[in-house]
């Protein structure tokens, strides 16, 4: 009986490879992966020079798409507002794909390492920079900035800003959103409690001691301690603020100091005057409790500043000041520096008009309603623009903390993501209390020599 | 040999990357390096592996979820089918209910168990404490408490399988030995200890290796949840071979890794389908 | 031996406990959709005397890829469940009706795939998608579900047809039917319900799957659950908005579990239990 059935198989396998290979093609020519060696990646190497464009007198890159992917942060809403005038005036679509912070950087990776161009241009964090430099992810923009460097502005760019993808000397990203950490409070609780913002660290400690009323519900601080990128961001930050560093003078990962251990042990002692759920927060839910108005003061990224007087989403309107990120005692103060660039994908095919974005977005006309609709700055004239100042009144802190600005607290390095993975398990770790704070740092330092092997 | 088309697909599509992979675990690897280069390494990646306190951790941990996951679901599956065996209108009714969490996506039910747990916001923490239990940190934020938790997702979702195989079981249990018991006197609890229980023994069985093997393969509830913390008491072995492989591209170790998982969940399989071939018989 | 009285009301009870745990979940999901804002997280909760508001859907719908990502999800569905079946009824059908051990006990060989940890299946695929430049296609997509996909089915329909009384095949055959019609005319239109158990379980396993979708989609090809993702903001809590995108996610559960739910327990039971 079997035998007798070769024919009429043969017949069926061929129309069923047929019809997968018909329902396939469409999206690509799909052969099937037959047992060859998987070809080269094909050579990627970024253009040298962008191609001289004839000066076409409008719209020159009308029809063009692009792709950007952006992090959900606040300015995404900035980014929403502001493609469709893009669009109108250029004729150039724009694609928005927004992502989480872990997904962003998994997806932006994947994009690059596959070769697949998915994205034309990206939010670019401060940290990437090191990384994206050395595997040249993105498009080195210093051809473009030297060509069209009289309609840029450059000198307006606050200085700290050209840390946004700027890595040994030249521009992987361009400066698109400055954050300054700063420490916001609460003018009732500090009013009703007879304090001044801590100017210290050591004040920091005392007073988030002071304010906390646990049967109230009622903490000092709100703190990052969700493990991965959150807690380690957050620790690099006190590391800061105490005048250490992740890395030794010659540039070597040194996580596992001594001195980075006392910062641990303050840190670890911050989070008994936080909510008890803050070893799970994540940037949201700190934000979130923060305008829930269950804690006093809360050290941040400045861009979320403005969301505390939206009443659809903050109990706190009009009680919030924002003061200068305090240091430790008797240290020179440096105020941690950190947010996004925008970058162009090395394998992207329309680098040209990708940059005219890039362009168009950082002009200072275009940054005023980029800052009016939850964006960050970048711009000196921004920062000082009376309008602005008016609306958003506590622009002199930030201008301030730009100018003292440090947006190497987080090393910028290649191995920046695996230092930043290590802190993210081991911080927790001893948050939660798995760890000590030697096993902790100890761990993290095995771990990214390991990994650098 | 209408069974050729689908060998040919598998074969290609599923046997070649599984060599593949076996064949770059040999190798360093990494997709980040700008010439993504493979040296030949021989062993080292698995003796790295070894050697590796996440690694051994992250086995630990999914021998624990797995463990935790299975005993429960199967206690918790019996005694539910008992409950609903009954063929009434209402039972029935209540049971085509109970499917619906097998058959979520299991990133939303991770999702909305995180922010039910959710330890400032979340439902279960609010009325422990008002029932005086302060959970701290939170279930997905307690050390002790994490692993539990995240077990509970899973208990949650698929408890109904077990269930409904159960059901299937309990359903094919032939009538006469009660009888028999009955007449003998012999109360309920005794028939269901001495009758139904032995004669449920298969059903046992494959209940224990599908979740077993179903177990195994656990990533969606913990990357919407914990993402392997707090520390990494919920760093699953799947999810730690995603960090290394999708995450940091480091290809040749995450292959290595993943062929270790591949020998443990091929152990148990072939367990299963020696148990399977035995029932036949 | 009739239950007392008082066993009944343990009974009722305990039916009850059991409810409420599996269906809070999903009852909490369902009106978190409809909260607005803060309402979402107000302590103590609130379960049913909120502010009922649609404005979650409209932001949501108002976003214009979430059509794209519905979409998306149907045609990954669509297509592996389509394969899978082409691929995997025929081969069920041989195994069942073949006599040769070898043929037999292959089927153990992909029962045996069916266990294989996804991630571990999702590496090396990866890889050859990317040499291949087919990351990013639904084509690669459809491809990894419909191994998983069509091991089943073959697992699923050789249970099933061996239950199908092969007389009339016979008989056909010997009226002179060759063994492909014998296939297409007598066996096929008899094993629908198992045809249609298979199905449903291959539409859930793509509807449901995250890990491939995140690996090997572009941002043109992004399935649901990643759209539940990309609802989620880095500054506040989107718990309505995300409860919104669950709920797209999960309508084809919801559908199966209470209309279809003889066939997908079967699907579920079937493959499991009988050897």
């Amino acid at each position: 009986m079997r035998n007798k059935t070769t024919f009429f198989s043969l017949v069926l396998i061929i129309a069923l490879l047929a019809m997968m290979l018909a329902a396939c093609a469409p999206a690509q020519p799909a052969e099937p992966p037959a047992e060859q060696p998987p070809a080269e990646p094909p050579a990627q190497q970024p253009t040298e020079a962008p191609k001289e464009e004839p000066a076409a007198p409008e719209k020159p890159f009308a029809g063009t798409e692009l792709v950007l992917a952006s992090m959900t942060d606040q300015y995404v809403a900035a980014f929403r507002y502001l493609i469709p005038k893009f669009e109108e005036e250029t004729g150039i679509k724009i694609t928005l794909d927004e992502l989480g912070y872990v997904d962003l950087y998994q997806k932006l990776t994947a994009d690059f390492v596959g070769h697949t161009a998915n994205y034309d241009l990206m939010t670019v964090d401060i940290v990437w920079s090191g990384e994206y430099a050395q595997n040249k992810y993105t498009l080195p923009l210093d051809d473009f900035m030297e060509r069209d460097k009289d309609e840029l502005q450059l000198d307006d760019i606050m200085p700290v800003a050209w840390t946004l993808g700027e890595w040994e000397g030249q521009h992987w990203a361009y400066p698109l959103a400055g954050y300054a950490n700063v420490l916001n409070y609460r003018k009732d609780v500090f009013a009703d409690a007879g304090l001044e913002p801590p100017k210290t660290q050591e004040e920091l400690l005392e007073y988030a001691k002071m304010l906390t009323k646990p049967e109230e519900d009622f903490y000092g601080i709100a703190l990052l301690g969700a493990k991965g990128p959150a807690v380690a961001q957050d620790y690099m930050v006190f590391v800061q603020q105490h005048g250490s560093s992740i890395l030794d003078e010659q540039g070597n990962v040194a996580i596992n100091t001594p001195k980075n251990v006392e910062v641990l042990k303050f840190f670890g002692e911050l989070f008994k005057y936080a909510p008890p759920g803050a070893t799970d927060y994540w940037w949201d839910q700190r934000e979130t409790a923060f305008r829930s108005g269950n804690v006093a003061m809360m050290e941040g990224w400045s861009i979320a500043r403005a969301g505390y007087e939206n009443p659809d989403i903050s109990s706190v309107v009009g009680k919030v000041d924002i003061a200068l990120a305090p240091v430790a005692e008797g240290m020179e103060p440096k105020y941690g520096f950190g947010g996004w660039g925008i970058g162009i994908n090395a394998d992207s095919e329309n680098a040209e008009a990708a940059w005219e974005f890039i362009k168009w977005l950082t002009s200072p006309e275009v940054q005023k309603d980029w800052i009016l609709n939850d964006g960050a700055p970048i711009r000196r004239s921004t920062l000082e623009d009376p309008e602005l100042n008016e609306k958003f009144p506590w622009f002199p802190v930030l201008l301030e903390s730009f100018e003292k600005g440090d947006g190497d607290y987080r090393p910028r390095i290649p191995e920046y993501s695996i230092i930043q993975d290590a802190l993210g398990t081991t911080v927790n770790a001893y948050l939660v209390g798995e760890m000590t704070a030697e096993e902790a740092l100890e761990q993290a330092q095995a771990q990214v020599e390991a990994a650098l092997k | 040999m209408l069974l050729s088309p689908l060998l040919i697909f598998i074969v290609v599509i599923a046997i070649y990357p599984l060599f593949f992979s076996f064949y770059i675990s040999f190798f360093k690897y990494r997709l980040t390096d700008p010439n993504q280069t493979r040296t030949f390494l021989g062993l080292a990646n698995y003796i790295n592996a070894f050697k590796d306190p996440q690694v051994t951790g992250a086995i630990a941990n999914t021998l624990i979820f797995v463990a935790g996951t299975v005993i429960v679901e199967i206690a918790l599956g019996l005694g539910l089918a008992l409950l609903f065996a009954a063929e009434s209108r209402r039972t029935q009714m209540l049971r085509s209910w109970m499917l619906i969490p097998m058959a979520l996506p299991p990133l939303v039910v991770g999702l909305v168990w995180k922010s039910l747990y959710n330890v400032d916001f979340g439902v279960i923490p609010y009325y422990l404490k008002q029932l005086g239990l302060d959970m701290g940190r939170g279930p997905l934020g307690e050390l002790q408490w994490a692993m539990p938790a995240v077990i509970l997702i899973d208990v949650w979702q698929w408890t109904p399988l077990i269930m409904v195989i159960f059901l299937a079981g309990l359903k094919s249990l032939p009538h006469e030995p009660y009888e028999a018991a009955r007449v003998d006197g012999a109360t309920r609890w005794q028939s269901f200890w001495y009758i139904t229980l032995p004669m449920l023994k298969p059903t046992f069985l494959v209940a224990l290796l599908l979740r077993t093997m179903q177990s195994f393969k656990v990533f969606d509830i913990i990357y919407a949840t914990t993402g392997g913390g707090p520390g990494s008491a919920t760093t699953v072995l799947n999810y730690h071979i995603y960090t290394v492989g999708m995450v940091f591209f480091k290809m040749g170790y995450a292959a290595a890794l993943a062929n270790i998982l591949l020998i443990i969940v091929a152990a148990l399989a072939i367990l299963y389908i020696i148990v399977l071939e035995r029932q036949q018989i | 031996m009739t239950p007392s009285r008082t066993e009944r009301i343990i009974r009722v009870a305990l039916m009850a406990l059991a409810m409420f745990f599996f269906m809070l979940p999903i009852f909490w999901l369902m009106t978190t959709a409809f909260k607005f804002g803060r309402e979402a997280f107000a302590i103590p909760p609130k379960w049913i005397f909120f502010d009922w508001t649609l404005k979650n859907f409209q932001e949501v719908l108002a976003n214009s890829k979430t059509p794209r990502y519905i979409m998306n999800s149907i045609i990954v569905s669509a297509g592996a469940t389509t394969f899978s079946l082409l691929l995997g009824v025929p081969a069920g059908y041989a195994i069942a009706r073949s006599r040769s051990p070898l043929i037999n006990s292959s089927s153990y060989f992909f029962l045996l795939l069916l266990m294989i940890p996804p991630i571990a299946m999702l590496i090396p695929f990866y890889l050859v998608m990317r040499d291949l430049h087919l990351l990013g296609t639904y084509a690669a997509l459809i491809t990894l579900d419909t191994v998983f996909d069509a091991a089943f089915v073959v697992w699923m329909m050789r249970s099933y047809f061996m239950d199908v009384p092969q007389e009339m095949e016979e008989a056909a055959l010997v009226d002179g039917a060759s063994p492909l019609q014998a296939f297409t005319k007598i066996a096929l239109p008899l094993s629908v319900p198992g045809i249609v158990a298979s199905a449903l379980y291959c539409i859930i396993f793509s509807w449901n799957d995250f890990l491939f979708a995140l690996m090997l989609t572009s941002p043109k090809t992004k399935t649901i659950p990643l759209g539940i993702l990309a609802s989620f903001s880095a500054v506040e809590i989107s718990w309505g908005r995300m409860a919104v995108m669950s709920i797209f996610a999960i309508i084809p559960a919801l559908i199966i579990a209470l209309f279809l739910n003889r066939y997908f327990v079967q699907g579920l039971t079937m493959g499991a239990a009988k050897g």
